[in-house]
Formats: structure tokens, sequence, C-alpha cells
């Protein structure tokens, strides 16, 4: 090739992915909505694998769950749908119930090897870091360790674990950013809140932060981090000093939903109720509950049925030597006041996602 | 008797008769303290901190914990611990969210019924201190986990919404000059305190009870009455607050509202150290919240991260008194 050529070549190319980059971008509004347009259709199953045998598989084996706290009613919701499920296929599963202390983790870890269990998942937020010890024994005795809804998509599980499913949480964050940005007119200016000690934090932050920067490069948005053990105390001062602050502020995004209860007050207090919007993740039923009664605009939930069907699918893939799965098959969906009612009234953990996911599963084990 | 304590008369007053320098710095550290928190962040940044808006919202935001920090220091006062106060709060919000929301009751009947239950656990905290002669430390931490099992039962681990907005509007929405109902709550049950600390027959012995138990029941005092008074208080007194927290969330939270424990300690320790130093005192109380609230919301307007809130919330405590301290040429304090 000639040098002339060659320099052609490059500045077409060059040019060519300028253009594309350019028309991606060039109607923000069009992305934004295509992002939430994706997530407002009714969930619909998708296989996460080739379909197995489970019955057979699981002949022999059983499964022990460690949730992160049975105070939690997610930790408790999943390990009741995982129950379900493993009813469904026919094994033996124990849920190891504690109350957020890493001597009860200790203790089910134990428990769990001594009495020759299969597998070990850590469900629902546990980091592994905490129990290496103990996973490495449960590993020497053969016991495979999973955790489950515990990394984002883009995390490297612990080298300590055999398995992990992970949660799509950047997706939510693009659903999150695209709200807002939609909800504004193009014009947000939001305020993030997060917890940094959280696994997934700081990507699904992330990705909220570089969809926001993709969408509107000039509009404000700020982060503020609020420990758990002190959202009772500290995230209703923390929104109403930035609402002091920067009186533009138009969008608050609490990331984990049970954040809200602590927004709503600061934009009550300040005067700033219905002008600036809340959107968050989770689809925790008092927080659909909001959507549904105008405190909060939306709320990304996920079935915890179908997570715990897609846990067990998980678990099980990993007991019989199939292809891991890296994704939890557990899809996001928004609820917004146009649907809220279809969780339920109270809303509960399942009711508004469909129940494909049961079908779907019982086929993929050959059940049904 | 006197309306004002002994030995801070004593201090009060100089050799001449007439007002001892030394000792309004020490009544007043806090307060000036607090103005030059003020002036400080105003200064940093007049345009947000400087602002009715600002004012306004820390005033209302803090009245739950003022509320809190008023039952607490009544059984301090009487010398005990009550660790329970926190979980009474919480069991209190839970109740009203759980019989209005859950149950269809009218908001009214529900608080009633959580008042009732804040006079219960009084009842039950002054029973187990007073009959078996434990110490209240341990009988109120035994009693406050109790609680916190008992809200995780009653709420199934869960956050009730759907608190009745007739009760919001009764707490936070509605307002006078700007500033929410509930602030207005906390200032009457402040200086309802204060009055009944300072002006009544019950509420002097209760500091004689606090300042020697054996003296107090060598004059007279029936002792274990006023201590079992003194834990009924608190009780009713953080379920009230109970009441305006589901009143300014619209919810109830199992484990969230705990957390108020410490910070409501905080401010009664600090609040001891000013306006009646060396005792616990409502007024003291109130402008330690607020003192410790404007260190906390000027630096969240500046932007500083989170864990700075701690070292103030920590360092702010600890260097108050030790100022206070050294005003007292490091006499041994006896916080009763």
């Amino acid at each position: 090739m000639s040098r002339s050529r060659r320099i052609w070549t490059l500045t077409t190319a060059f040019l060519g992915s300028a253009l594309l980059a350019a028309s991606a971008h060039a109607d923000p509004m069009a992305e934004a909505e295509a992002i939430i347009a994706a997530h407002k259709t009714m969930p619909a199953f998708t296989a996460p694998g080739e379909a197995f045998d489970a019955k057979a598989c699981m002949k022999d084996k059983k499964m022990f769950v460690i949730p992160l706290t049975m105070t939690n009613p997610f930790n408790v919701q999943v390990s009741k749908a995982m129950e379900e499920a493993a009813a469904v296929v026919g094994f033996p599963f124990a849920n190891w119930d504690n109350q957020l202390k890493v001597d009860q983790w200790i203790q089910g870890m134990a428990q769990a090897t001594a009495e020759g269990y299969s597998l070990i998942d850590l469900q629902g937020g546990i980091p592994p870091e905490a129990l290496l010890p103990q996973i490495a024994a449960a590993r020497d005795k053969g016991v495979k360790v999973t955790t489950t809804h515990l990394y984002d998509v883009t995390q490297t599980k612990s080298d300590s674990l055999d398995a992990s499913a992970k949660t799509n949480y950047s997706q939510a964050g693009k659903i999150l950013a695209a709200w807002a940005f939609k909800r504004t007119e193009g014009k947000p200016n939001v305020l993030i809140i997060g917890s940094d000690e959280i696994i997934p934090t700081a990507p699904f932050v992330k990705s909220i932060q570089d969809t926001l920067k993709s969408l509107c490069p000039d509009c404000k948005q700020k982060y503020v981090n609020v420990p758990v053990p002190e959202w009772g105390t500290k995230i209703q001062s923390s929104v109403q000093s930035a609402l002091v602050a920067d009186p533009g502020l138009n969008f608050v995004l609490p990331i984990y939903d049970s954040m809200s209860q602590f927004v709503v007050p600061a934009l009550r207090l300040t005067g700033r109720m219905g002008a600036v919007k809340i959107a968050s993740y989770n689809g925790t039923p008092f927080v659909i509950d909001m959507v549904r009664t105008g405190e909060v605009d939306m709320n990304i939930g996920e079935s915890i049925g179908w997570i715990g069907y897609a846990a067990i699918d998980v678990n099980m893939r990993a007991l019989c030597g199939l292809p891991p799965v890296e994704v939890l098959n557990s899809p996001l969906y928004i609820f917004d006041a146009s649907n809220a009612e279809t969780a339920g009234v109270p809303a509960t953990f399942n009711d508004g996602y469909g129940d494909s996911h049961v079908a779907g599963f019982k086929t993929l084990w050959g059940i049904e | 008797m006197s309306a004002i304590d002994p030995a801070v008369r004593s201090r009060a007053a100089s050799p001449a008769g007439g007002v001892s320098l030394k000792a309004n710095a020490e009544r007043f550290g806090l307060l000036a303290a607090w103005a030059g928190v003020v002036a400080l962040f105003g200064a940093l940044s007049p345009e947000a901190f400087l602002t009715w808006i600002n004012f306004s919202t820390m005033f209302s935001s803090q009245a739950i914990l003022v509320v809190l920090t008023l039952g607490l220091i009544i059984p301090l006062t009487a010398g005990d611990f009550d660790l329970s106060v926190a979980s009474t709060m919480v069991l209190s919000a839970m109740t009203v969210a759980v019989l209005n929301a859950l149950h269809g009751w009218p908001v009214g009947a529900a608080i009633v019924v959580a008042l009732g239950l804040g006079f219960l656990i009084g009842l039950i905290n002054a029973a187990f201190v007073l009959f078996f002669r434990i110490h209240s430390l341990i009988v109120t931490l035994g009693t406050g986990t109790f609680i916190n099992g008992t809200v995780l039962w009653i709420s199934g681990s869960q956050t009730v919404g759907g608190v009745s907005m007739a009760l919001v509007d009764w707490v936070i929405v509605q307002r006078v000059f700007g500033i929410s109902l509930s602030f207005y709550y906390a200032v009457i049950l402040c200086a309802a305190l204060w009055y009944f600390l300072e002006y009544t027959s019950p509420g002097r012995r209760l500091l004689f009870v606090g300042r020697g138990r054996e003296v107090a029941r060598l004059s007279g005092i029936a002792v274990d009455r006023v201590r079992l008074l003194s834990f009924i208080g608190s009780g009713v007194i953080a379920a009230f607050a109970g009441v305006l927290y589901a009143g300014t969330t619209g919810s109830a939270d199992p484990l969230s509202g705990l957390t108020y424990l410490l910070p409501a300690f905080a401010a009664a320790f600090l609040g001891a150290t000013s306006i009646v130093p060396g005792r616990f005192n409502p007024w003291g109380s109130f402008v330690a919240v607020y003192f410790l609230v404007s260190g906390i919301t000027g630096l969240t307007i500046l932007g500083v991260d989170t864990f700075v809130q701690n070292l103030f919330y920590g360092g702010g405590l600890v260097i108050a008194v030790a100022l206070s301290q050294l005003v007292r040429k490091r006499q041994p304090q006896n916080f009763s």
C-alpha cells in the first residue's frame, strides 16, 4: 500500500469513526428514551444457558445458603424464592438464619461444611473476603462456594469462589441516568447518593456518572457517600444541604431505594417536593408504593422470585460441571406512575413482573 | 427551694457579689461556639449557609433528636442510664405505621397506643432496676435489644410506608415562620421540662435523687418512686420522638432510627457543659443539638465528605467538654 493511500485510508477511518461517534449522540433524548423503553416492557424469559436434567444432576446433592442478614426483607425473600426453586427440583436446601454478624456467618460455614453440603451460597451481599479461611476449609472438603447478587457485571469475582452470578447494576445506573435526563427534558442537575462500602456501589455510581456525561456533558452532578448504618441520620441532612447549596438541583438518585424514605422528608422540609424528583433501584415494595402515591418518580425493580430461580440455576450449573452463567438472569423492570399499581396495593416483591421465569426455568431444567 | 443549683450559684457569684466572668464563660461557652460556627460557615458560604431556608431546615429536621435527648436527660438527671430510648422511639414509629398504614387504625388511636407502649417500657425498665436492684445500664441494654427484636417481628423486617398524611402534615408540612411544627413541639417540650426541673418540687426531687440517693432518702424523698417516674417519662418522650419520626418520613424503618442513640447521648453530655454546667439540662441539650448540626450542615454545604461529619460530632463533643473543664480548672465533673 502506498504512503498516500495509507494516509487516505487512515483519514477515512478516523472521519468515519468520528461520524459514528457523533451520530451515536446526535439525539441524546432518543438514546435515553431507547434505554428506558428496553426496560418498560414486561420481562420475558430467556434461557441463561443450555438445558440440562436438573433432577438427575442434583439427585445426591444438597445446598446451603447464608444470606447477608435475615433482618433485610430483600435477603429473606431471595432465600424463600431459592427454597421454592429447590423444592421444584427436589433437592435438600437449608437457609442459615443470621443478623449481619460475622461470627454467625462463620458458624454457618462450619456447619454446612461439617454436614456435607455440596454447595454454600453467600447470598445478597456477604463479601467473601470476610470468610476466606472458612471458604478455603469448605473447598478443601470439596464444597463449592458461590455468591448471588453481589458483584456488578463489570467486577471480577474473588478467586476464592467457584462461581458468582453477577447483577447488572451498571445497566440500572444507565437507566437512572437516562430517566433523570428524560424527566428534566435534557437538563438534569443530579445528586447521587450511594454507600461506598457496598461492593457494587462504585461501578453502579460510575455508570450513572458516565451515562450522564455522555448524554449531557455540561450537566451538573454530585455524589454523596452515606454509609449504611448512617442512612437514618445522614441522608436527610445531606440532601437538605445539597438543596440549599444548589437551588438548581432537580433530581435525586438514591441508588438503593430504601434510602428514598430519608430523601422525601428533605424535599418536604426544603419545600422542593414535586420540583425535585427521585428515582432509584431495587423494587422494594414500600418504595413502589411511594411511586404509586407520587413521592418517588420511578423505581427499577427485579422480581425476587426470578432472582431465586436464577440463583438456583447458577448454583446447579456449578455443581453439575456445566459452563458458568456470568450474569444473573433477572431482568430490570421500570415502575413509574403508569404501572406501579400492577405491583399490588400495597406492593409486593413479586407482583407486576409476570411469571414467565417459572415455566422457563422448569423447561430449562427438564421438569416440564 | 432554690431555682439555681447552689454549686452553680456559688460559681456564678464573685466574692464581691458580682457575676463571675469565668462562670458565664462556662455557661454560655457553647452558645458562643455555636455563634462562632455560624459565623465561620456564614463567611465561607454566605449565599447558601446564611439563608432562612437553611436555618429553617436545620431547625425542623433536628426536632426528633432534640425530643429524644430531652427524654434521655430525665433518667440521667436521676442518675440512671436509659439505653433503650432509641429502640423505644423505633417501636413507637413502627407501631404507628403498622396500626395506621397496615391495619387502617385512625392515626390518633395509633399514636395513643404508641405512647402507651412508651409508658409500659418505662415501667418495665423501672421494675427491673428497682425491684431486682440491677444497674440501669444492663436492664435498658437488655430491654432495648428485646424491643429491637419486637420491631423486626411486628414489621416482618420491612419498612412500612403509607403513614397518614395528616400526621406528616402536623409534623413537617405545616409551618410557622417557615419552620415545621415539629420544631415547636420540641421547643414546648424543652420549656416544659426546664420549668419542671427548675420550678416544681418533683423536679427538684429528681435533681436531689441524682445528686445523692442516700442523702435524698434520708431527707424523706421516695427515691424509688422518683426513679420510676423518670423511666416512665423517658419512655413516653422517646415514644413521642417515634411519633415525630413516623410523621417526618411518612414511614417506619425497623433499624435506621437506632443510630439516634449515640447522637442523643452526645447532645445530653455536651448540653451538660452549658447553660447549667455540670447538670443535664434541657436548654443546654437544645443548644448542643443545634451547635452540632450547624457544623455538620456547614461542612456538607462546603461539599466535605460524610466521614468528616463523624469527626465533627466526636471531636466537637470531646473538645467542648475539655474546654469546659479548663474553665472549671479541671475539677472532676459529677453529671447527674
